[in-house]
């Protein structure tokens, strides 16, 4: 059992691959923005890579221990300590009932991860633990998680001083830029040359009014092809309208004037057109990236981003722990 | 236009949207839903999910199970057996819904987005000039004065996708330039031809000018309609907006609150598309309510 001190910032349990399945009845799978991070930390304390464990965002949470565990910490950098005693990331280990960890601000990334032998004794909603806060599904109460709560963890050994291997881990930007790779499509040809080679080069800057739901960046304005702006009424009439349809996860939808990226928690379907898609292997960086940063996107061909999948699921296996 | 061939566009690594055709017509939904149901029947490899809308649908794919190509493959034998949809008859639900409209919720709603994001148009007013309606309350008339059928459902838990059946009541407009980061619970609103119910507190794009106390998704399940789902509706399924006043709203949320609201659903009726087509084909549709 662990007792909430402190909630941190929309502290959250997740599973991974989260609530899959529910996309035609408006359900998103949730489930952790960074799951780079979020397997390793589950496969450092011996259990399956997608087992329930905690999110953490910007700042970190205070936890008591109502019994012994093994976890282990991943992801941004919270500074987490054990009773006021710094203790090392990427690695498992053990405490003790009574013991207090504590995470800190995000020094570098947006989003800790922890992992305790056994996982989280969440309820399954619709199959998954995944909290999806914004519709109250999920988790214990389907919130994030509140000073006073209790959460119960399954018994488990896990093996402390296990490490993620150094070139396994995620490695984040320290100058506030990122590069993120993005497939072109589904509804490209709305968007004219110009409009592309812009949202190639630009630095497009995360807005702070960003959540699990969507990433809504700044910058210039985009430009159109006649697709755009020569259609059926039913459309809505401004450039970025389409009838309604289903999203891809990662889309970078067009609301109106403004990019927003669909991510975790986002909607399965929507009237706004989505040039580009941003391939699943690179959901971490956007996990990891903090408002008032920098995305620079760089194309990549469907091919590519499957191979890219395969080698980040290949990195989350037990291979990577040592 | 209904396409002679269907575009697959990719999304990502691991979807590819089916695009039917570029308008909004039942027929294109039927093809949107007939392909789903040929999916799950057919057990298509690969697929973890599908998400019929409109006038299109979206598939979600494992790579590592059929490659992009393959599922392309696929998708195009089974479309070229999907039957005309000319002859369908389907059992169809019809729910009346109570909607207060030029409600002063969605209205505080449009007025904060106006103060903080940008300023607005009150929404009932736009979109009533812009389809050269006299004012709001002929709005109100011609929104409320046609039954709507529920295409799909997504967005969020339970929020369906609305296409007004009656083509005298098909009025358009744009989407919010950018989408609110909030709107009511309840609220009824439209974007483009489409309308929709918003199941929770949740961002949108849509113009706003109403709101619904009938709840559309129970985490608990309070109510009787919702059988063994969380959410009200599926596909198939019709909705009639009732124009109730403040006090009736206040009566009809009440009751669901203490959990003695029912649902106003009628269930003994088939929709068939020879009839609806053979209707539809009789009205003089510059005719306005």
């Amino acid at each position: 059992m662990l007792e909430i001190i402190k909630p941190g910032l929309e502290t959250s349990i997740q599973d991974y691959p989260g609530r899959i399945g529910y996309w035609n009845q408006g359900f998103p799978p949730s489930g952790p923005m960074d799951s780079w991070s979020f397997r390793l930390a589950n496969l450092l304390v011996g259990n399956a890579a997608g087992a329930p464990g905690i999110e953490a965002q910007y700042m970190g949470p205070t936890i008591k221990f109502g019994a012994d565990a093994t976890l282990a910490v991943t992801g941004a950098d919270m500074r987490p300590k054990l009773d006021d005693k710094p203790i090392p990331m990427w690695e498992s280990l053990a405490v003790k009932t009574g013991q207090m960890l504590t995470l800190g601000p995000a020094v570098n990334g947006a989003r800790g991860y922890v992992a305790f032998a056994g996982g989280i004794d969440a309820p399954l909603m619709l199959g998954s633990a995944s909290t999806f806060h914004k519709a109250g599904v999920g988790g214990l109460d389907g919130h994030a998680l509140k000073a006073g709560q209790s959460v119960p963890v399954k018994r488990a050994n896990g093996t402390p001083g296990k490490k993620v291997k150094a070139e396994r881990r995620p490695s984040f930007t320290s100058d506030k830029n990122w590069k993120v790779e993005a497939v072109r499509g589904p509804n490209d040809d709305w968007v004219d040359a110009a409009g592309h080679k812009q949202f190639l080069s630009f630095a497009w800057k995360l807005s702070a009014r960003s959540d699990r739901t969507g990433y809504r960046l700044e910058g210039p304005d985009w430009t159109f092809t006649e697709k755009a702006t020569n259609k059926a009424p039913e459309h809505g009439n401004f450039p970025s309208n389409i009838i309604d349809q289903g999203y891809p996860l990662g889309a970078v939808n067009l609301g109106g004037q403004t990019p927003i990226i669909l991510v975790n928690d986002g909607p399965s379907m929507g009237g706004f057109i989505c040039p580009w898609t941003i391939p699943s292997a690179a959901f971490w960086k956007l996990g990891q990236a903090k408002p008032n940063e920098f995305f620079h996107f760089n194309e990549i061909s469907v091919d590519e981003a499957q191979a890219l999948r395969r080698k980040l699921d290949a990195i989350c296996s037990p291979d990577s722990i040592e | 236009m209904i396409y002679d061939e269907p575009r697959f566009l990719p999304g990502g690594d691991r979807y590819v949207l089916i695009e039917f055709g570029n308008e909004m017509n039942l027929e294109l939904n039927f093809l949107a839903q007939g392909l789903a149901s040929a999916i799950a029947q057919n057990k298509t490899k690969g697929v973890v999910e599908t998400a019929p809308c409109f006038a299109s649908m979206l598939v979600h794919y494992e790579a590592d199970q059929i490659s992009y190509a393959d599922l392309v493959k696929e998708l195009r034998g089974l479309i070229g057996n999907l039957g005309s949809p000319e002859n369908i008859e389907l059992d169809s639900r019809l729910f009346y819904f109570e909607t207060m409209y030029l409600d002063p919720w969605t209205k505080a709603c449009i007025e904060d987005y106006s103060a903080k994001i940008t300023p607005k148009e009150y929404d009932p007013a736009f979109v009533a000039r812009i389809n050269g309606l006299k004012d709001e309350h002929q709005l109100v008339r011609v929104h409320s004065g046609t039954e709507y059928w529920v295409a799909s459902l997504g967005f969020w838990p339970g929020l369906p996708f609305l296409m007004p059946l009656d083509p005298r009541a098909m009025i358009t407009c744009p989407k919010y330039n950018p989408p609110r980061t909030w709107t009511p619970q309840g609220t009824v609103g439209m974007g483009g031809s489409a309308s929709a119910i918003y199941p929770v507190a949740t961002p949108g794009g849509y113009q706003l000018f109403g709101r619904t106390p009938v709840p559309i998704w129970d985490y608990e399940r309070r109510f009787e309609a919702f059988g063994d789902s969380i959410v009200l509706f599926r596909p198939g399924d019709r909705i009639k907006f009732v124009t109730v006043d403040k006090a009736q709203y206040d009566d009809v949320e009440a009751r669901v609150k203490d959990g003695s609201y029912i649902h106003n659903m009628v269930g003994y009726q088939k929709f068939s598309v020879k009839n609806y087509k053979a209707w539809v084909g009789s009205l003089d549709r510059s005719q306005r309510f």
